[in-house]
């Protein structure tokens, strides 16, 4: 079929070709098929795939010849945004980047302008941002692993964990009043204390949870279609891993033992006794494994915290950044001032630039901002580890079935909402 | 305390070298360390400190170390000297400042909530910066706030006595209104006398309050800065060309700021000079006219009698049509065409393109015509430049300023900041003839107060003096010995005490003006509607522009001839072409070369000879010659006296075409009203009195259906068949960049120079000469028994009849409806405020009451111009300029009479 | 791997002994009281921090809270306040908000309105049943958010308390805003915290 330019025209590279018979040509007999890849639009779909992505398979047989992944489905301009707002407004645009996990992406976020403004958080902020996070880190392996599971076939598990992250929501809605949206962290500290309520409900979870733990295990750890269907599926190379610039569990999954709450200590992690677990074989199994360990770790940094935790301010006073609190706004003038220059035209940050990576469960959540001076960024960039893990899924899906792109794409835990911005 | 660089703008102060946080700095002498500081590009803050005033030094917050001595120094009140070595930063100033903002906290109500000036505040901004916290328990003032004043509430709770105020109405206004008194415990700024505030409400002190202090009572509580959207703009009032900045809020005007402020207080004498940035009370208090309920919003078409909405597209056919239909009838010279010179270059451009190239008529006119067309030609024949000479830097710095005939602080107040700026800093010797006690007036060095409608005859006699005092300058007289003797052989039938006696001031006073005018290094002229908008005005430009011949003033820099104009884009329309003796560009109309240009540009072929003026085409209209006029915010039935008969020459017309944003009297007439935007509406440029051209800005989108006056036009001309297919006022721009290269000067117009010298050669200027000076003395013989003076003139308040759709101003100055007159006449004949008085001149009668005017000279009467209730403007009989077509309707002779 | 470990591999695997494990913990869960809530029947405990739609709220005596201040507008990060401040006509220099919008569909319940509220005029409550056929009647107006503020004032009330926006105590029960006087007429004697 190739013409004279020896190039075969495109259209017939894309259409299966029938050969008329010559007999009957009204009727095409049995058609001789071209063997040629196929070309299998997975997606755009919602929201079974962790928001919309679209895949273009490209097939041979059952096997998956190449994978790009086209994103932008959920594009909403975030970071757009960001440079239209003050820091402080741009919290609760957070939120909406991983909706899963709300309360790491303000974490992550208050960190980085933070750092930018060289503000020093108060202890028993620390401590509850740290129980907080974790506890946002169990939610999120518990949504992993549910949604992997369901997605693989497993329906029990799903239902488990997400009874289980229920209470967890519940918790967060009494904490800042949402489930999901929370917006809790604030520029220098918190914005609200736990009450006695709060810890008494968090302690009881303490010591619910991780028996439960050992209950999701039971419905997979030696379920055999399970294990056929994780072990060696996905499976990359340290060396790749590393080059693809993987993060978190997808990273630790294949032996590197890389974690910045361990490499670059923050909030109140240096002060807690944890372990990091470290996969060998840098398959779905290993990052499932290790994700299951991580709850377990995450239980134990959340009980020393709140052993060590000692009462103190949430939030940190720097009079030109951080919110005033709101009695003194009814009746002293400075902290009126300062109420209304924050919230109308926000604090005058430094120009300069600064990059603060967070380990958030799904991996490196980085914020990256560009400050000319002013109150608001003149450039905010956005480290989301979904993206970067959807930069190795083309190249670590080739070779698979089509039924495994599920659990490859699942295997890095991906939301497109922070994927694409 | 003049801290200030030195006044003398021909001397240079003596260099002196200081170090400044141990950099060298070099610095005149004489001057605020904080000035000499600013230059460096350090900012201190300062909250009582702004550049266009001497150092107040109230705020302690410019502190600067100073080695050699313990405590910081005020940098603001301290003079820099040579050899200082100053330290600007450190944390021992920082506490100091902190101290300082701490103190004036201390007394500050809990207002930010409701407080205007909340988020545009500098006593947020320090609090802010230097990060005050937790104070002790703030001692409240508890003062009532002030808001008896029309334009003005000042809540004295919020002052922090920073000066500002008073210091820019002093030093920069010359005015005074404002002062400290202790009252309550507290220093207050009150209204001199603690009297409501009546001043001239040019809201330079609200500009410059750095705090909510003073607040505008028109926007009062009606927004925060950040809802508003803000635009850089130009003034639409007055050809000063103010820029100011249109704060909106959706299509909701909320208020209008200038560019000075507190935010701008680092700058130079050098700065000043070429303006402040401020704006006056129209400007600032007059934009209520932009969101008026009274707008038109829906184009409107006469049907059966009455006018009945229509669709544009609809509106626009009909009107289309309907002017092929005149033309087709009774040929293309059957259409006029009028515009205000209110409008952009740009719509100015296009209107003078439909009528001339689509329509094919000459008959164009714009409001130019009623007093600035005067100037322009006068100044076009005889110096060969059409517009004013000097720029607002160059009469600032004149050494002697004859101000002929305007008020100028009431009419033009910013450029009357200039005059004032060149009394006070430059320390000019300012002449003022006028024949009303003006502001302008009372600060000048020589006020001489003439007799209404005298001005010619002063500037004759001016003339005269300088012939008799021999202050003429030889070279400037010598080049043209025929045109010099002409010039004295027509001066020479009149003896100066008799002019002296006809103007009402003595001779001695005219000799020592002349003598003062001709002596002085850098002389300017500048004259306004008392010269250019009477019955021969342009033979009165022109004596002014032999004063500045024979004095040797024409040419040389520095020197000039200027006038002020009442509409914002008079000289544009000049400028534009508006005129049927000007093609844009102001080429005559009637040189064919220069039309064969155009009408190859345009490819048309345009109408030839020249068309009717202003006044003509009224009275073509009447005789039915014009059948068909195009009015684009112009509104002859209320500008122009009964006399002219407007109303009778526009019933006789088959198609009027009104293009206003509101519905004008004149506009009730007509058959197609066509709903145009404001300024604030839309984009384009315009051309200021002194040449600089600038932007005006889109501010918010168009009310209602209304539309740019160019987008219109544009759909009319190309339904009538030519090519104006213009998307935006840029490709107007394009096209008129293309025709006058050179035109768009960005703000800066190129110097112009005056030559004279083919006007003195010329043949005609004997015989014109003598006609000149003899007419002006025919014209002073009133009718016996028409004893007073009766003026139509300009409020400050005002401008046209645009600002009484201002509710701001017309909260500031109503229409009280009554005669101003001067109290000794009134007391002479009885009367008291209010009385009700018959005034008679040859044109009838008209009832009114009286009220008493300290400016008014004895038999002056006046009454302001905006306002056709009472209509005392039918009383005045219309002169037509033979020259230049300009009616002067403003001035006559009555009697008065109590009823 | 010996052989013992090998039979009972063996053993699991012919006897899906992993499916036994499973049922075990799934059977158990027939004898636990379900935990799915029957909405609208039955309805969740919403905790007094919870953010949901807004009201606006008035003094004891009935004044509304509300200055006009317009800091909400600023504060808010989706936009979809729109206050529209004058001055009270009847009462010189006090400053109201004469017009207040909340576009609901665009609310994002962050709750930074509420915390920027310099009087504590907004408070979120636990409504959250406001759904609706037409779109329009979620652009919340003033008497509507008033009214929300009305109806749901003691929830209002224990939000601010829940986010220390306001205490339980007398100097928030005794708190007003004190607006400038006029000279004209004074509307409001000074309140206690400024004279003492």
């Amino acid at each position: 079929m190739k013409d004279q330019r020896g190039a075969p025209p495109l259209e017939d590279q894309r259409t299966t070709v029938y050969k008329v018979n010559p007999a009957h040509p009204e009727s095409p007999t049995l058609p001789t098929l071209r063997t040629e890849e196929l070309l299998l639009n997975m997606g755009p779909q919602h929201p079974s795939t962790h928001g919309v992505l679209k895949v273009i398979l490209e097939l041979e047989g059952e096997r998956i010849v190449k994978s790009p992944p086209v994103m932008g489905f959920l594009h909403r301009g975030v970071e757009k945004l960001a440079e239209d707002g003050t820091y402080h407004q741009f919290i609760p645009h957070t939120d909406r980047l991983d909706y899963v996990c709300a309360m790491y992406n303000n974490f992550a976020y208050c960190r980085a302008v933070e750092k930018l403004m060289n503000i020093q958080v108060p202890e028993r902020a620390e401590y509850l941002r740290t129980i907080v996070a974790e506890v946002q880190r169990i939610i999120g392996h518990q949504f992993w692993l549910g949604t992997q599971a369901l997605d693989i076939g497993a329906m029990t598990v799903f239902f488990y964990a997400f009874r289980d992250r229920e209470i967890l929501l519940d918790w967060f809605d009494e904490l800042c009043g949402a489930r999901l949206t929370t917006s809790w962290y604030r520029i220098g500290g918190v914005e609200r204390d736990l009450t006695p309520s709060l810890l008494q409900k968090l302690g009881q979870f303490l010591d619910y949870f991780p028996p439960k733990i050992d209950e999701y295990v039971v419905f997979l750890e030696k379920n055999r279609i399970w294990l056929a269907r994780t072990k060696g599926v996905a499976v990359i190379s340290a060396q790749d891993a590393l080059s693809f610039g993987l993060s978190g569990p997808t990273l630790r999954g294949s032996g590197i033992d890389y974690d910045l709450r361990k490499y670059e200590p923050y909030a109140a992690y240096p002060k807690c006794e944890f372990s990091v677990p470290v996969g060998k074989n840098g398959d779905t199994y290993d990052r499932y494994w290790i994700r299951v360990e991580e709850m377990k770790e995450s239980v134990k940094i959340i009980t020393q915290c709140l052993a060590q935790m000692r009462d103190g301010p949430i939030m940190a006073e720097v009079p030109s950044v951080t919110l005033p609190p709101k009695n003194r706004v009814f009746t002293n003038l400075e902290s009126m001032i300062q109420q209304f220059k924050l919230f109308s035209q926000g604090f005058d940050a430094p120009p300069g630039e600064i990059y603060c990576g967070t380990e958030a469960h799904k991996g490196e959540l980085g914020f990256y901002i560009v400050s000319a001076g002013g109150g608001k960024p003149y450039r905010l960039k956005i480290r989301a580890p979904s993206f970067i893990h959807m930069g190795a899924f083309d190249f670590m899906s080739r070779g698979y079935m089509i039924a495994d792109a599920v659990t490859i794409f699942g295997t890095y835990d991906i939301v497109m909402g922070e994927c694409d911005r | 305390m003049g801290l200030k660089p030195a006044t003398n703008p021909d001397v240079e102060p003596a260099p002196i070298e200081l170090q400044i946080d141990g950099k060298a700095v070099t610095a005149k002498d004489g001057v605020s360390l904080y000035d000499v500081i600013a230059g460096t590009g350090k900012i201190i803050p300062a909250m009582c400190y702004h550049y266009t005033f001497d150092p107040f030094g109230s705020c302690g917050m410019c502190l600067v170390t100073q080695e050699g001595k313990k405590a910081p120094v005020r940098s603001c009140t301290a003079k820099a000297a040579s050899g200082m070595i100053i330290r600007t930063e450190g944390d021992d100033l920082f506490q100091a400042r902190k101290k300082a903002v701490e103190k004036h906290l201390s007394v500050h109500p809990l207002d930010c909530p409701v407080c205007d000036a909340d988020g545009h505040c500098e006593l947020q901004d320090m609090a802010f910066q230097h990060g005050v916290t937790n104070l002790a328990a703030a001692k409240q003032k508890l003062i009532p706030e002030d808001t008896r004043s029309l334009a003005l509430d000042f809540n004295m709770n919020r002052c922090i006595a920073c000066g500002e105020c008073i210091n820019i109405c002093k030093d920069v206004q010359m005015i005074d209104a404002l002062q400290f008194m202790k009252k309550g415990g507290f220093t207050q700024v009150v209204a001199k006398g603690d009297t409501p505030l009546v001043c001239e409400f040019c809201g330079d002190c609200l500009a410059v309050c750095p705090v909510g202090a003073i607040t505008n009572k028109f926007s009062k509580y009606l927004y925060k800065p950040w809802q508003l959207r803000k635009t850089t703009t130009t003034c639409n009032y007055c050809g000063d060309g103010c820029q100011m900045s249109v704060e909106t809020k959706d299509t909701e005007v909320v208020r209008v700021t200038s560019l000075l402020s507190w935010k701008n207080k680092w700058g130079e004498r050098s700065d000043t000079a070429k303006g402040h940035g401020g704006l006056c009370v129209r400007g600032r208090f007059g934009f209520q006219f932009i969101d008026s309920g009274e707008r038109l919003k829906q184009p409107l078409v006469r049907q059966n009698g009455q006018l009945t909405p229509m669709p544009w597209l609809e509106t626009v056919d009909a009107a289309a049509e309907r002017l092929a239909a005149v033309k087709a009838k009774y040929g293309p010279q059957a259409i006029a065409g009028l515009i205000t010179a209110r409008c952009t270059n740009e719509d100015l451009y296009v209107f003078q393109k439909l009528m001339r190239a689509a329509i094919g008529t000459t008959h164009v006119d714009s409001s130019a015509r009623y007093g600035h067309l005067n100037f322009v030609r006068a100044v076009r024949r005889s110096l060969g430049v059409g517009r004013m000479l000097n720029d607002s830097e160059e009469i600032t710095k004149a050494k002697a300023i004859l101000v002929i005939g305007s008020n100028i602080t009431e009419t033009n107040p910013i450029a009357g900041l200039r005059v004032k700026e060149a009394i006070r800093v430059y320390k000019a010797q300012v002449i003022v003839a006028d024949s009303a006690v003006t502001n302008i007036g009372k600060l000048a060095s020589h006020p001489l107060l003439i007799k209404p409608g005298t001005e010619g005859l002063f500037i004759q006699a001016l003339l005269k003096a300088a012939l008799e005092e021999d202050v003429i300058d030889a070279e400037a007289v010598g080049k043209h010995p025929a045109a010099f003797a002409a010039l004295k052989q027509a001066l020479a039938g009149v003896s100066l005490e008799a002019l002296a006696g006809a103007t009402g001031v003595t001779s001695a006073q005219i000799r020592e003006a002349a003598t003062l005018f001709a002596e002085a290094p850098r002389s300017v002229v500048m004259c306004g509607d008392g010269v250019v908008r009477r019955s021969g005005g342009y033979q009165q430009v022109l004596a002014l522009v032999d004063l500045l011949w024979i004095t040797g003033k024409l040419g040389r820099p520095g020197c000039g001839l200027n006038t002020v104009v009442e509409e914002a884009n008079e000289q544009g329309a000049v400028d534009m072409g508006v005129a049927p003796e000007f093609l844009p560009g102001q080429a005559n109309y009637e040189d064919d070369q220069a039309l064969a240009r155009f009408a190859k540009a345009w490819n048309v072929t345009l109408p030839t000879g020249r068309g009717a003026t202003l006044m003509e085409i009224l009275k073509r209209c009447r005789s039915g010659k014009i059948k068909a006029l195009y009015l684009v915010g112009e509104n002859p039935l209320a500008t122009l006296p009964r006399s002219c008969d407007v109303q009778a020459a526009l019933e006789q017309l088959d198609l009027l075409i009104c293009q206003d944003p509101f519905m004008t009297e004149t506009a009730k007439l007509a058959h197609v009203v066509l709903p145009a935007c404001t300024f604030a509406e839309k984009d384009g440029t315009m051309t200021s009195q002194d040449g600089k051209v600038q932007r005006v800005r889109e501010t918010m989108d168009s009310l209602g259906e209304s539309l740019p006056d160019w987008h219109i036009l544009a759909a009319i001309g190309s339904r009538l068949g030519c090519a104006m297919d213009y998307e935006s006022a840029q490709d107007i721009q394009r096209e008129i960049m293309t025709l006058l290269p050179g035109y768009y000067n960005l703000g800066q117009p190129k110097k112009i120079a005056a030559s004279p010298d083919a006007y003195y050669w010329g043949d005609g200027y004997a015989g014109e000469v003598r006609t000149r000076y003899s007419s002006l003395i025919a014209r002073r013989s009133p009718p016996a028994d028409h004893s007073f003076t009766l003026t139509l003139g300009q409020l400050l308040y005002h401008s046209g009849k645009l600002s009484t759709r201002a509710s701001g101003l017309m909260t500031i100055a109503p229409n009280s409806g009554r005669l101003r007159m001067s109290p000794a006449d009134m007391e002479r004949m009885g009367l008291t405020d209010g009385s009700r008085v018959r005034l008679t001149s040859s044109a009838g009668a008209v009832e009114l009451g009286v009220q008493s005017d300290q400016a008014l000279l004895s038999l002056a009467c006046f009454f302001p111009e905006h306002f056709n209730e009472p209509p005392v403007k039918d009383l005045i009989p219309v002169e037509t300029d033979p020259v230049t077509g300009v009616p002067a309707f403003k001035q006559t002779a009555v009697s008065i009479e109590k009823v | 791997m010996s052989v013992g470990a090998w039979t009972k591999k063996m053993l699991e695997a012919a006897l899906f002994d992993e499916i036994w494990d499973a049922m075990k913990v799934t059977f158990k869960h027939m004898f636990h009281k379900p935990i799915t809530f029957q909405y609208p029947r039955e309805q969740r405990i919403i905790p007094d921090a919870h953010r949901g739609a807004l009201g606006l709220l008035r003094y004891d005596d009935g004044k509304e809270r509300c200055v006009g201040c317009d800091l909400c507008e600023a504060a808010c990060p989706s936009r979809c306040i729109k206050v529209v401040s004058a001055e009270d006509k009847s009462l010189p220099l006090q400053r109201y908000a004469s017009e207040f919008y909340i576009d609901i569909t665009k609310c994002v319940f962050c709750g930074y309105c509420v915390e920027a509220c310099p009087v504590n005029a907004l408070a979120m409550t636990k409504m959250y049943e406001y759904s609706t056929h037409d779109k329009r009647t979620l652009l919340f107006d003033k008497p509507r958010l008033y009214q929300i503020g009305e109806h749901h004032l003691a929830d209002a009330k224990k939000y601010l308390y829940a986010h220390n926006q306001e205490k339980n105590d007398d100097m928030f029960h005794d708190y007003r805003y004190f607006f400038p006087q006029s000279v004209v007429q004074s509307t409001q004697p000074p309140p206690k915290h400024l004279t003492s």
